[in-house]
């Protein structure tokens, strides 16, 4: 899989919800970003076709040389995994931003925290819990290796 | 913007909580690692945790380790020897431990580590020894 796309989707949520956090101070309605992010992650889990930060790498910053491709052998459903738990935790987020903001902004401020670890150092929470979940047997998660790979 | 501070506190407070267990849980393994392995030792070595089906192994561990030059390097298959690699809560492929002399796990890198980084590690592993050896002798 391109390890590119899974960049430039990190990129995108660490950038949505850093104009979340800071632009809502300033300008309340930017709020409305969360539960959007929320849904384009989760639509990107159930169709990877609707997953919009991949479809712009795909469709544009790829054809366009503007990021290159950078192939791995690698398994998607992990990642593909770590998005959908981003997408529950930002909705979760969204549920609260009304009632509870601190509570809200936290949560979506964990996700782009946790989403910003991946883009810098290549460790995806995400995809641990899958794997343990899949040691645990709560999940059908194969424990051979992709490219990097996990016990 | 006093919510965003607030939710800021929160989430740093959930963060630095997390990095504490993690640190905790790092060294609460390599507690456990010491004397993991029998083998008598002259120099500080790498344990490396590999497996059948990885690819990073291949194309960037192994590379790495083969620039270190004359470093001994114990190959262990994760999947065959389960209970060497639960010492070290090797969940992730490739894994390299940096071993002191005395057989105690220095420095547990979990994923690709480059060449530099473990010759660091192993730089501090032999500063680490002539310390103990100045200080016994």
């Amino acid at each position: 899989m391109d390890h590119s796309a899974l960049k430039v989707n990190q990129t995108g949520i660490v950038a949505t919800v850093l104009v979340a956090f800071l632009g809502s101070g300033l300008f309340r309605p930017l709020l409305v970003l969360i539960p959007l992010l929320a849904v384009v992650l989760l639509l990107g889990t159930v169709n990877p076709q609707l997953a919009l930060f991949k479809q712009l790498y795909f469709k544009v910053l790829k054809p366009r040389g503007i990021v290159k491709p950078r192939p791995l052998k690698d398994r998607p459903e992990p990642h593909n995994f770590a998005q959908g738990l981003g997408g529950v935790f930002l909705a979760v987020s969204s549920v609260f931003l009304l009632p509870v903001p601190v509570v809200g902004l936290a949560l979506a401020l964990l996700v782009g925290v946790l989403a910003f670890v991946n883009l810098a150092f290549g460790y995806c929470l995400g995809c641990q819990i899958y794997f343990q979940l899949g040691k645990a047997g709560l999940i059908k998660a194969s424990r051979s290796t992709g490219s990097s790979g996990t016990l | 913007m006093t919510t965003q501070f607030w939710a800021l506190a929160v989430a740093s407070t959930v963060v630095l909580a997390a990095a504490g267990l993690e640190r905790w849980r790092s060294r609460r393994a390599r507690r456990r690692a010491i004397g993991a392995t029998s083998s008598p030792a002259e120099d500080p070595y790498i344990l490396y945790f590999t497996g059948e089906g990885c690819t990073v192994c291949r194309t960037h561990q192994e590379p790495a380790l083969a620039k270190l030059g004359d470093v001994r390097i114990d190959k262990v298959d994760a999947i065959a020897n389960r209970e060497l690699a639960d010492r070290f809560h090797v969940y992730t492929l490739p894994t390299t431990v940096v071993m002191s002399i005395d057989g105690q796990a220095l420095h547990v890198n979990y994923g690709y580590a480059p060449a530099p980084k473990l010759e660091r590690q192993l730089a501090e592993a032999r500063g680490t020894n002539d310390v103990r050896v100045t200080a016994t002798a």
